[in-house]
C-alpha cells in the first residue's frame, strides 16, 4: 500500500500544483477549499442551531439576522446550508472513496488474472452500467431501508461499475508494455508486478475520474435526499432541505434557491477543476479509452 | 530539374532547418541522409509545399523548379503541381491509402485531376502502370481493398499513384523504412528502374547509408537541421570530408574483415531544442577544437564535394 | 566447450478460436526449432518479420509456454520447474528488450529501475545501494548523475544502456538480445553494439542476438541462424560461410553493401513472406523458391543435425 499512497502524494505534488496553474483552476479550486473548510468547521461558523425551530418566525424572507431567511418551521437556511455541505460532502466523499478502493481491486485482479473472473465481473459490470445511477441507488435504499449509510452506499454501489471498467481497461493495457514484461523476466512475483508496476502507474486516471464523480456523488445524494430517502430530520441535507421546500416554493423561494444553487455551484467546480488536473496528468485518452 | 538553396524552415520562433542547398537533373537519384531530427524529412515537405499543413513556413531560401519558384507560388497553383509534375512516396504505406476504397479509383483519381483524363482513360492508364511496377494481375488488383494486400503491394501502388501523373521529380521519404529487407531491395529496384527508364529526378530520403550507397548519384549528409555534407556519392563514401560523415560510415558494419570494429559516435543526436551552437557536430566530435564552438563552419569546397567544417579534410 | 542452452524440438502454437463467422484458425510461430549455444558464444538468430524470432526469444525464457519441445539452461530442463525455481533461475538469463522507450517504468528513478533487480530477487548488492547504482551506470558506459533523473528525461539510447544496466545487475550468464538496436538511429546503434561487445568479453557472457540486420549479425555474431515462417532453414557455422539455402542467398543478396563500388543489379526474390496461417504442406519457401520441385511442394524438409553446416532444404545451393 505504501506505493499507491507514494502515488497519490507524488500526483498531488506534481498535477495539483500544475491544475492551480489556471485562473480558473484557481477558483474553482480554491471555492472547493474553502467549502471542505466550511464543512469541516460547520458546527463553529454556524450561527444558529441548525435545528432549533422558531415557528413564529417560520418563512423569513433573507435579511437580518437570517440572512438567507428562514424555513417554514423557522430554522436558518444559512445554517442548514452549511450543515448541509457537511452531510453531502461527507456522504459523497465517503461513497465514492469506497467504490474507487471496491473498484479498483475488482478491476485490477480482472484485468490481471483475466480469464473466467475477468468475464464474470465485467459482464455484472456492463449490466450495472445499463441501469441509470439513480435506478441502481433507490433499488438499494429500498432494499435496506432510507438513512444517511444505506444512502453512502447506494451511491458507492452505482459507481463501482465505472471504476471497475477504468481501472481494469489501464491494467490490461499497461500489462503490454515492455517494462512489464522485462520485471516479469527479472523473476518478480505477481503480486510485485500488481503493486509495484500495474496499480501505481493506473492510479492517477482513477483518482482523477473518482474526484469527478465526487460531484455526481453529491447530485445522487441530493435526489435520493429529495425523495426522503437519504438524511432523516432533522439533519439538513441540499437534497432533503430543497424536497422540504417544495410545499412553500412559491411562498418561500428562498428554501429550495439556496441548497439548490450550492449543488450547482460544487458541482461546476468539481468538475472544473476535475478538467484542468485531466490537463495537468495529459491523461485525457487514458480517461476516455476505457 | 530542382534546385533548392539555403532552404530556411522556421515554426513559431524554432527554426528545425536552416542552409540547406543542393540541386539535381533528370535522370538523377539525389540521397538526403541523417539521422533522426536531422530534418530530412522537412526537407521533403517543403519541397511539397506541405509545411503550412503542421504550422511550419519557409522563412529563407528558394526551391526552383523547372525554372519555376516554389516558395512563393500560391496554394491552388502549388495544388495542381502537386501530385501532378512533383510526386511524393511517403514512408508508411499502411496509411497512405484510403482504407474504405478500392485501389483502382484511388489511383485513377490522379490521372483524372491532373492529366483531365476520362474515367476510362484513366483506367487503362493505372492498368498500365500497376503493369510496370510489376504487379501480377494489375486488373484484378484494380478490385481489391487496401487491407487485402501485404506492405510491399501496397507501397507499390503509393508507387503507382505518384507515377500516375507522369511526373518530372519524385520525392520518397524513407520508402523502404516499414518493409523487411527482401522487399525494401524489390521496390529499391523499381525506384531505380524508373529514374533510368522515364528520366526521372528521384530525391531518396533514408537513414540508411546502405541504400544511399547502392542507389544515388549525390548525396546530401544532414545533421541537426542543417547539410554538412554533399557531393557525389563516391566522394562521399570513400573521400568524405566531415568528420560527422567519416563518423557515421564506421557505424555500420562492413563485413569484409574480422577486425573490424564499430565504435559508434558518442553522445546523442541533439533534437531542435538543443541544437548546439557553433557546428552543432562539435559536442560528439573528436576533432573538435575551441573554434567548433562558438563559430558556425561554411562550406569548404573539394572537387565536386563540400563539407561545412572548420576543419574538412584535415581529420582522417 | 558446454552448452549454455539446449534447445530441442521447441514449437508454440497459436490458435485464434473461430465463431459463428469465421473458421478457428492455427499458426505455427515456431515449429520444431532445435540448436545449442555453447558458453561464450554469439549466435544470431536473423529473419524477415513474422518469422518467429521474438517468439522463439520468448520460448526460450519460458516467458511464453511452449506448445512442444524441451529448453535446458545449464543441463537443467526449464519447464521442469516450479513457478518459485522459475523466478529465481531468472537471475542467470535475462533480456535486453527492442523497445527501449517503454522498457523501464516512467514513475520509477533511474537508480530505481537498476536496483529492482536485487529488489525482485531479495538480494543484497555487495556494497551499498549507491556504490551499486554507480557501478552499473559506469558499466554501461552513463554518467552516474542520471540515477536521480526519470525515464523520459534520457535518450533512446542512455534508455537501452539502463535496459542493459537492469538486465546485468544480477550478473547473469546468458543474456537474450531482441532487436535491441532496431529503433535506435545508426550512430547510437553502433554504440551499444559496441558496449555488448565489451561486455561479453568482461563479463564472459553468452549472447543469443536477435535481429533483422543480417549485416549487424554478421559482424556481431559467431553463427547464424537463419528463419523463414518458424522454422530455422540454415544454421551458418561461421560468419563468412557462402549460403546453402536458397533463402538465405536471397536475405544475403537483397542486404545492401555501404559502397556505392559494391553496387551491383540485384535480381530481388519476388513475392512476400505469406501469412503464416494454416501454411500448406512442404517447404514454406517453396512458392517463391526458384529450385523449388515436386518434392518441396509435400514434403517438409529437416534440418539436418549431423551435418557442421545444417540445411532444411531439398535442393541445397
Amino acid at each position: 500500500m505504501t506505493s499507491i499512497s507514494s502515488a497519490v502524494l507524488g500526483l498531488r505534488k506534481t498535477a495539483v500544483s500544475r491544475a492551480f496553474g489556471s485562473w480558473l483552476g484557481r477558483i474553482a479550486g480554491g471555492f472547493l477549499i474553502l467549502l471542505v473548510l466550511t464543512a469541516i468547521f460547520a458546527p463553529w461558523i454556524i450561527p444558529f442551531d441548525y435545528a432549533k425551530q422558531d415557528l413564529m418566525n417560520g418563512n423569513a424572507p433573507p435579511g437580518w439576522p437570517h440572512l438567507l431567511g428562514t424555513d417554514q418551521f423557522g430554522r436558518d437556511v444559512l445554517s442548514r446550508v452549511i450543515y448541509g455541505a457537511r452531510t453531502s460532502l461527507s456522504v459523497s466523499a465517503t461513497a465514492i472513496s469506497i467504490s474507487v478502493s471496491v473498484g479498483m481491486a475488482l478491476g485490477a485482479a480482472a484485468g490481471y488474472f483475466g480469464g473466467f473472473f475477468e468475464r464474470a465481473v465485467m459482464t455484472v459490470v456492463d449490466l450495472t452500467w445499463s441501469f441509470p445511477d439513480i435506478l441502481i441507488a433507490l433499488i438499494f435504499v429500498a432494499i435496506i431501508g432510507p438513512g444517511l449509510t444505506s444512502t453512502t452506499f447506494a451511491i458507492a454501489i452505482a459507481y463501482l461499475a465505472q471504476f471497475t471498467r477504468l481501472t481494469r481497461a489501464q491494467i490490461v493495457r499497461l500489462k503490454g508494455e515492455t517494462f512489464i514484461e522485462a520485471t516479469i523476466n527479472l523473476g518478480a512475483k505477481p503480486s510485485h508486478i500488481l503493486l509495484k508496476h500495474l496499480l501505481p502507474n493506473a492510479i492517477a486516471p482513477v483518482i482523477v475520474v473518482g474526484m469527478l464523480a465526487i460531484g455526481d456523488g453529491i447530485v445522487l445524494e441530493a435526489t435520493l435526499g429529495f425523495f426522503g430517502l437519504g438524511a432523516q430530520p432533522p439533519t439538513p441535507s441540499w437534497g432533503a432541505m430543497m424536497s422540504s421546500g417544495t410545499a412553500q416554493l412559491f411562498l418561500s423561494p428562498w428554501v429550495i434557491i439556496f441548497p439548490g444553487v450550492a449543488v450547482a455551484v460544487t458541482v461546476i467546480a468539481v468538475n472544473l477543476f476535475g478538467d484542468e488536473l485531466i490537463r495537468a496528468l495529459d491523461i485525457r485518452d487514458r480517461i476516455k479509452g476505457a | 530539374m530542382l534546385e533548392v538553396r539555403d532552404l530556411e524552415v522556421a515554426f513559431g520562433p524554432i527554426a528545425p532547418l536552416s542552409g540547406v542547398s543542393f540541386s539535381l537533373a533528370k535522370g538523377e537519384t539525389l540521397g538526403i541522409v541523417g539521422e533522426s531530427g536531422s530534418g530530412k524529412s522537412l526537407t521533403a515537405m517543403s519541397i511539397m509545399g506541405l509545411l503550412p499543413l503542421s504550422g511550419g513556413r519557409i522563412t529563407a531560401g528558394s526551391i526552383i523548379f523547372d525554372g519555376q519558384e516554389l516558395t512563393t507560388l500560391a496554394e491552388p497553383v502549388y495544388r495542381k503541381l502537386r501530385g501532378g509534375r512533383l510526386g511524393l512516396i511517403t514512408q508508411n504505406p499502411m496509411t497512405s491509402l484510403d482504407p474504405l476504397q478500392k485501389i483502382g479509383p484511388q489511383v485513377d483519381v490522379v490521372a483524372k485531376l491532373h492529366l483531365g483524363m476520362t474515367s476510362r482513360e484513366a483506367r487503362a492508364r493505372t492498368i498500365e502502370i500497376l503493369g510496370t511496377l510489376r504487379i501480377p494481375e494489375p486488373k484484378t488488383i484494380c478490385d481489391r481493398y487496401p487491407h487485402q494486400m501485404s506492405g510491399g503491394m501496397k507501397q507499390r501502388i503509393v508507387i503507382a499513384m505518384a507515377l500516375a501523373a507522369d511526373p518530372d521529380v519524385l520525392v520518397a521519404d524513407e520508402p523502404t523504412t516499414a518493409l523487411d529487407v527482401t522487399v525494401q531491395a524489390q521496390i529499391i529496384r523499381l525506384l531505380d528502374d524508373l529514374v533510368k527508364k522515364r528520366d526521372l529526378a528521384l530525391v531518396l530520403i533514408t537513414h540508411d547509408m546502405s541504400v544511399v550507397a547502392q542507389t544515388c548519384d549525390k548525396v546530401v549528409v544532414m545533421y541537426a537541421g542543417r547539410a554538412i555534407e554533399h557531393g557525389p556519392v563516391e566522394d562521399i563514401f570513400h573521400a568524405p570530408q566531415h568528420p560527422y560523415t567519416q563518423a557515421l560510415i564506421g557505424c555500420i558494419p562492413k563485413g569484409l574483415s574480422e577486425d573490424e570494429h564499430l565504435t559508434g559516435i558518442p553522445g546523442t543526436v541533439p533534437t531542435v531544442v538543443n541544437y548546439p551552437k557553433g557546428c552543432a557536430f562539435h559536442p560528439r566530435c573528436k576533432a573538435a577544437q575551441a573554434i567548433c564552438s562558438t563559430d558556425r563552419p561554411g562550406f569548404v569546397t573539394k572537387g565536386q564535394s563540400a563539407a561545412a567544417c572548420h576543419f574538412a579534410g584535415a581529420v582522417q | 566447450m558446454t552448452n549454455k542452452l539446449e534447445v530441442r524440438n521447441l514449437s508454440k502454437r497459436f490458435t485464434i478460436s473461430g465463431g459463428p463467422f469465421r473458421k478457428a484458425r492455427a499458426m505455427h510461430a515456431v515449429n520444431d526449432v532445435s540448436f545449442d549455444l555453447v558458453s561464450g558464444r554469439v549466435v544470431g538468430v536473423v529473419g524477415e518479420s513474422g518469422c518467429g524470432k521474438s517468439t522463439l526469444a520468448r520460448l526460450i525464457l519460458r516467458l511464453i509456454e511452449p506448445s512442444n519441445g524441451s529448453v535446458k539452461l545449464d543441463g537443467s530442463d526449464l519447464r521442469a520447474k516450479t513457478p518459485a525455481q522459475m523466478r529465481a533461475l531468472r537471475a542467470d538469463m535475462q533480456m535486453v528488450f527492442q523497445d527501449p522507450y517503454s522498457a523501464i517504468d516512467p514513475r520509477y528513478t533511474i537508480a530505481r529501475a537498476v536496483m529492482e533487480p536485487f529488489e525482485v530477487q531479495g538480494r543484497k548488492p555487495t556494497g551499498t545501494e549507491e556504490e551499486e547504482v554507480d557501478k552499473l551506470l559506469n558499466m554501461v558506459g552513463l554518467n552516474p548523475g542520471l540515477a536521480s533523473s526519470f525515464p523520459h528525461q534520457l535518450s533512446g539510447g542512455q534508455k537501452q544502456r539502463v535496459g542493459i544496466a537492469r538486465a546485468l545487475a544480477l550478473r547473469p550468464s546468458l543474456l537474450v538480445l531482441d532487436e535491441p538496436t532496431a529503433s535506435l538511429d545508426v550512430s547510437v546503434q553502433a554504440q551499444i553494439i559496441s558496449l555488448l561487445e565489451q561486455l561479453r568479453d568482461d563479463l564472459g557472457l553468452t549472447y543469443l542476438f536477435i535481429s533483422h540486420d543480417l549485416s549487424l549479425v554478421r559482424y556481431f555474431c559467431d553463427e547464424i541462424m537463419v528463419m523463414y515462417l518458424g522454422r530455422v532453414v540454415e544454421a551458418l557455422p561461421d560468419t563468412n560461410a557462402a549460403a546453402r539455402h536458397p533463402y538465405t542467398a536471397t536475405l544475403m543478396d537483397s542486404t545492401f553493401a555501404p559502397d556505392p563500388k559494391l553496387r551491383r543489379i540485384i535480381a530481388p526474390l519476388e513475392g512476400e513472406v505469406p501469412s503464416p496461417f494454416d501454411l500448406p504442406p512442404g517447404c514454406a519457401f517453396a512458392e517463391r523458391c526458384p529450385r523449388a520441385a515436386a518434392i518441396c511442394r509435400n514434403e517438409t524438409p529437416i534440418l539436418s543435425t549431423q551435418d557442421s553446416h545444417p540445411v532444411a532444404c531439398h535442393h541445397p545451393l
